[in-house]
């Protein structure tokens, strides 16, 4: 019994032994533990306006050398026939590869990063917000060119483009005069053979585009500018 | 309401000036060749009448060498 | 129905314009025509184009302004300034817009009864100049105080010192430069004993990575900004965002590293200890060239008024400094910083990389720091210590955020302490002003007086009687405007601003003088690569706009001081700058004469035998070098550089369970400062109307607060009102939010803390604790 008792004890004291041990080293550790991770304050979010930014580092696109062809160019008025109003989402203007899947891979193959399309004989445009995969979600394909019953959607009137337009000032930088929810990524739309050419911008290597170029308007709740017209009290206005 | 577009050959280094010209003349739009001495031309009169009195006043000009016609288009009168 | 004619005949004519072009191309093989682009583009030939310096921020670009009948009618970068390059960002672009705006101030105007009477600019000058001879008589020399900006011309910020320092013989004098450099400059002073950047912009072209600490450069600084992509693309240059908000800056870049407010100072250690552990240290660089000090620690916030602090610097040796950073390892400091091990490892192996060129650049997060200058010491350590320092591509680069923050305010010295050359407590430099002045040396006061924050709180407490501000506007910018605008309002204190625009700093004031804009007068700006930019008047200002120096001038001479200011109306600029071009003859300080000065875009003092000193303190480059080594820090008696030891210690203000949440303040691109220019820019203001408050968005779903809701602000100073924003512009940490402060309708400086470095006295605007509530 008591033999038993001594070894029992014995082993209770080991295993006390290594619990401290054990917690110690591990207490050490925690110490000098190379990479003690912390979550990072902001989480996995990004500002929504970082769109700017976010396809200047793909592989196998240098902004800076696009080429361009001339005898394959979209222009702005093909743009806005693949579109309900301006703004809407386009139209698939050919036959799709697998009518059964979201859009996915099958459509980014081609419009991830664009490409010569020998099939078409065009560029593939540029999506803007590749992250996004379920494609068929809004862009549905063009089957007939009929419609149901008599039709009379009048189409809201694009902005106008070109020098003059959009600016402030002669010879200032043109403001966006479009929205630019789904479509905060300029360079997609702007650079590249796929680009309608009278929107094609002359410097994409620029990179940070929103330096010069801000919206026409805010999408937000616009104040009255005469806020901000002081009102003296008095006889100043003779 | 006539609307009419042309090639415009100038006699040879005088683009600028005719491109001046023609756009002094306010119906008229002008887009220069970059590397030739042809500009695209196209105009928009009220009506027959006065397209013409524009084509003459464009022939006059002293820096034109050629004009030619490429197309045409009326907008129905309502 | 007129609407859709109309389209349809652009289209035909469109499509007959088409037609031609197509003949002409079967007829012309190659033939090309005119880009599509630039179809339409409006002739310029008739505008003249002038070339200057922009009016906002302290980048300092330059532009050529495009005049036609005598009207600014446009504005583009100017292709030969080595700054730009031809580039601008949308604020330079549109900035002569904001002298239409028909609320300009084009009279004087006088409060009589409470309300705002147009009066001649000659008696409101009378009116001027006899209440502050009348208040000098009556309370003393002390109790006139003038208020001046980072925004003043060189030779208005010479003619505010003169007259002040010079004529009157006082040190009130002060400037807005107070609230956003004057960390920058004490850093500059204890570190290496001279101020303003050793490098230049073109180190962006030389440098391997950037390393950006607590500042938005894609919004603040846009033209650099570009530059830096530019070379990201070019050359594979990286971009490291140190920041505690995510920003428009941070997804441009390589890595974005977020910290806790307030631990850059500790983070900045742990690099050092890094670099020290893992033999980084530029061993023959640092004992050539650097010592070690300490200072005070626990010098307090100045949240009190009269509060005095001086620094008592003592010198260490290695081991000293060695032993203090052990407190600093990356695993202590990530605890507290949430900045992880291997992040800080990493910023240490960027700097401690021989092979690797490295440039930090800062602004306000480091500068508007209740311990300012402890942090720009630090960030110096890191560069001293790895002898990255004064050469292509290698340096510590303190940005400014206004034109003229270094021409003027630093350079010339409208600061309380300063002289054109020098500080007032030194009898030398006092006895160069003297001389230069044509004054007696008894006339300069030795004893600074009242910097910005303690010179409100003097107007506050009736000690001040007397107040010019010029050129800013204090009662949008200054931290606890709740204090200072009841303050002002006060009948004790008679006040005159002289602005561009009506301000709520000039709602307060009994006499509005109207001046000119930058390009309705001549000048000379400086800025943050010490370069010297001058301009001539390009067009008329409106009504009886005066030129801020002509109107110091005009009262100066009513006041009797007329023989110490004895310059021409047309030429006074000119006049002005050459008397003061003597303070700084020499090969440390040199300025480009008037005639390079007009001719080049801007010229990068020292500027010796006709060229300019690029990077100073480096052999190579500067002629001020004399100890025959590589680098000589001339700015200090030893030739030495300081590495100080400097710990972190808490804000002053922390989030409690009363008020959870940290308030960061700062700007966005559309808007500068406190916006009195750039919201009467239509552009800019169709684009930003208004302020908002930015929350992390689990904040935000904790609180049930969505997007545009109205939410109040409170701190224990004040409250404000703004739409919320979650997820746009930038995205703050948790449990911290963000407000620009460029809305005078919506005034967050009423809720900020008046707590400032004890050693620069610069307010900290982007730490104190604020709770939030659904308005």
């Amino acid at each position: 019994m008591k033999k038993r008792l001594g070894i029992i004890s014995l082993f209770v004291i080991i295993f006390i032994a290594f619990i401290i041990t054990w917690n110690y080293s591990y207490l050490e550790g925690l110490e000098e533990a190379d990479i003690p991770t912390y979550d990072t304050p902001t989480g996995n979010f990004i500002p929504a306006e970082g769109g700017v930014f976010k396809r200047f580092n793909n592989a196998g696109h240098d902004f800076s050398n696009m080429p361009i062809d001339e005898n394959h160019q979209r222009s702005l008025d093909s743009y806005y026939d693949n579109r309900a109003y301006h703004g809407a989402p386009p139209s698939i203007p050919h036959p799709v590869a697998k009518d059964r899947s979201l859009g996915g891979n099958t459509c980014l193959q081609c419009h991830q990063n664009g490409g010569f399309v020998e099939k078409f004989n065009a560029y593939a445009p540029v999506t803007p917000h590749p992250e996004l995969i379920n494609c068929r979600q809004c862009h549905v394909a063009i089957k007939t060119n009929n419609t149901f019953r008599e039709f009379a959607f009048t189409k809201v009137q694009a902005p106008e483009v070109g020098v003059g337009a959009n600016n402030a000032m002669p010879g200032s930088p043109p403001m966006i005069p479009h929205q630019l929810q789904m479509r905060e990524n300029c360079i997609t739309c702007h650079s590249g053979p796929s680009a309608p050419k009278e929107i094609r911008v002359s410097h994409p290597e620029r990179i940070n585009c929103r330096q010069c170029h801000i919206p026409i308007s805010n999408e937000k709740q616009q104040m009255d500018a005469s806020t901000f017209l002081r009102q003296f009290n008095n006889s100043y206005e003779e | 309401m006539p609307i009419k577009s042309y090639l415009a050959l100038s006699i040879s280094g005088r683009k600028e000036e005719l491109m001046t010209a023609l756009r002094n003349l306010h119906q008229c739009e002008v887009v220069p060749a970059k590397n030739q001495d042809v500009l695209a031309l196209v105009t928009d009169t009220p009506n027959e009448k006065e397209d013409d009195i524009l084509k003459e006043k464009i022939e006059a000009l002293d820096s034109l060498k050629l004009l030619s016609l490429v197309s045409g288009f009326d907008t129905p009168h309502n | 129905m007129n609407k859709s004619a109309t389209n349809r005949r652009s289209f035909i004519k469109k499509m007959a314009m088409m037609s031609a072009m197509t003949a002409a191309s079967s007829m012309f093989p190659g033939i090309l025509f005119a880009n599509e682009q630039e179809k339409g583009i409006p002739e310029d030939a008739n505008l003249d184009w002038k070339k200057g310096p922009c009016r906002f921020c302290g980048v300092g670009c330059g532009i050529l302004v495009g005049t036609e009948n005598g009207k600014a009618v446009a504005v583009k970068g100017d292709p030969n300034s080595s700054v730009n390059k031809g580039l601008l960002c949308v604020k330079g672009y549109h900035q002569i817009m904001c002298i239409q705006s028909k609320d300009r101030l084009t009279h004087a105007l006088v409060k009589k009864n409470g309300s705002y009477v147009r009066t001649p600019i000659n008696d409101a000058l009378d009116l001027v100049a006899s209440k502050m001879k009348e208040t000098i008589t009556n309370h003393g020399k002390d109790s006139v105080a003038m208020y001046t900006s980072g925004q003043s011309t060189i030779p208005e910020g010479y003619i505010a010192s003169k007259l002040m320092k010079g004529a009157i013989g006082t040190n009130n004098l002060d400037c807005n430069a107070r609230l956003c450099m004057a960390s920058a400059v004490t850093g500059f002073l204890t570190s290496f004993g001279a101020d303003e950047p050793m490098g230049c912009y073109e180190d962006i072209d030389h440098a391997d990575y950037f390393v950006t600490w607590g500042n938005n450069m894609a919004e603040m600084h846009p033209v650099l900004f570009s530059r830096m992509l530019e070379q990201k693309a070019l050359r594979g240059a990286k971009i490291i965002d140190f920041a505690t908000r995510t920003t428009r800056s941070s997804t441009a870049s390589d890595r974005s590293i977020l910290f806790e407010p307030q631990t850059d100072l500790a983070v900045a250690n742990a690099i050092c200890y890094e670099i020290i552990k893992n033999g980084w240290v530029n061993r023959s660089f640092v004992e050539k060239h650097c010592s070690f000090s300490k200072g005070l620690t626990d010098m307090g916030y100045g949240l009190e008024d009269h509060y005095e602090f001086t620094d008592k610097p003592q010198k260490i040796d290695f081991e000293a400094y060695k032993e203090f950073l052990k407190d600093y390892s990356p695993e202590l400091v990530a605890k507290y910083s949430k900045v992880s091990v291997r992040d800080i490892k990493y910023l240490a192996s960027i700097y401690g990389d021989p092979n690797i060129k490295v440039v930090s650049y800062w602004c306000m997060g480091m500068n508007q720091h209740t311990r300012g200058t402890w942090i720009n010491n630090l960030v110096y350590n890191i560069h001293l210590l790895t002898g990255k320092i004064s050469q292509p591509g290698n340096g510590p680069f303190s940005l400014t955020g206004q034109p003229s923050a270094c021409g003027t305010a630093r350079e010339v010295g409208t600061f309380t302490h300063k002289l054109p050359h020098g500080v007032v407590t030194n009898q030398e430099d006092r006895e160069m002003a003297a001389r230069i002045w044509k004054v007696p040396v008894e006339n300069i006061p030795s004893k600074p007086t009242y910097h910005a924050t303690e010179m409100f709180r003097a107007v506050d407490r009736g000690d001040i009687k007397f107040i010019w501000v010029q050129a800013t506007n204090p009662l949008v910018s200054l931290p606890k405007t709740s204090r200072y605008r009841p303050g002002m309002e006060k009948e004790s204190c008679f006040v005159v601003v002289s602005d561009v625009f009506p301000t709520p700093t000039s709602d307060v004031a009994d006499v509005i003088l109207p001046a000119s804009w930058h390009i309705e007068k001549g000048g000379l700006y400086g800025n943050s690569e010490r370069r010297t930019q001058y301009w001539d008047k390009m067009v008329e200002g409106p009504g009886e706009t005066t030129p801020d120096a002509w109107m110091f001038i005009e009262v100066a001479k009513r006041m009797g001081y007329g023989d110490l200011f004895p310059y021409s109306k047309e030429n006074h600029v000119e006049e002005i700058f050459n008397e003061y071009r003597q303070f700084h003859e020499g090969a440390k300080h040199g300025m480009a004469p008037l005639e390079v000065l007009k001719k080049e875009s801007g010229v990068i003092w020292p500027y010796v035998n006709g060229k300019s000193t690029q990077w100073r303190f480096n052999a190579k480059y500067d002629p001020a070098c004399s100890n025959g080594e590589d680098f000589h820090f001339y700015g200090k008696p030893d030739g030495k550089a300081v590495i100080w030891q400097r710990p972190f210690e808490e804000a002053p203000e922390k989030p409690d369970q009363e008020y959870p949440f940290w308030l960061n303040t700062g700007r966005v691109i559309e808007h500068w400062h406190t916006g009195s220019m750039t919201r009467r820019i239509p552009v800019l203001h169709q684009a930003m109307p208004n302020a908002y408050v930015e929350f992390h968005p689990d904040d935000a779903k904790t609180l049930g607060i969505r997007n545009g809701e109205n939410i109040k602000i409170t701190s224990r100073r004040g409250s404000c009102n703004l739409p919320a924003s979650i997820n746009e512009r930038g995205l703050p940490t948790k449990g911290q939010i963000f407000v620009p402060f460029f809305d005078e309708n919506m005034l967050i400086n009423d809720v900020t803390l008046d707590a400032f470095c004890p050693i620069s006295k610069e307010p900290d605007y982007k730490k104190c604790a604020v709770k939030v509530e659904k308005a």
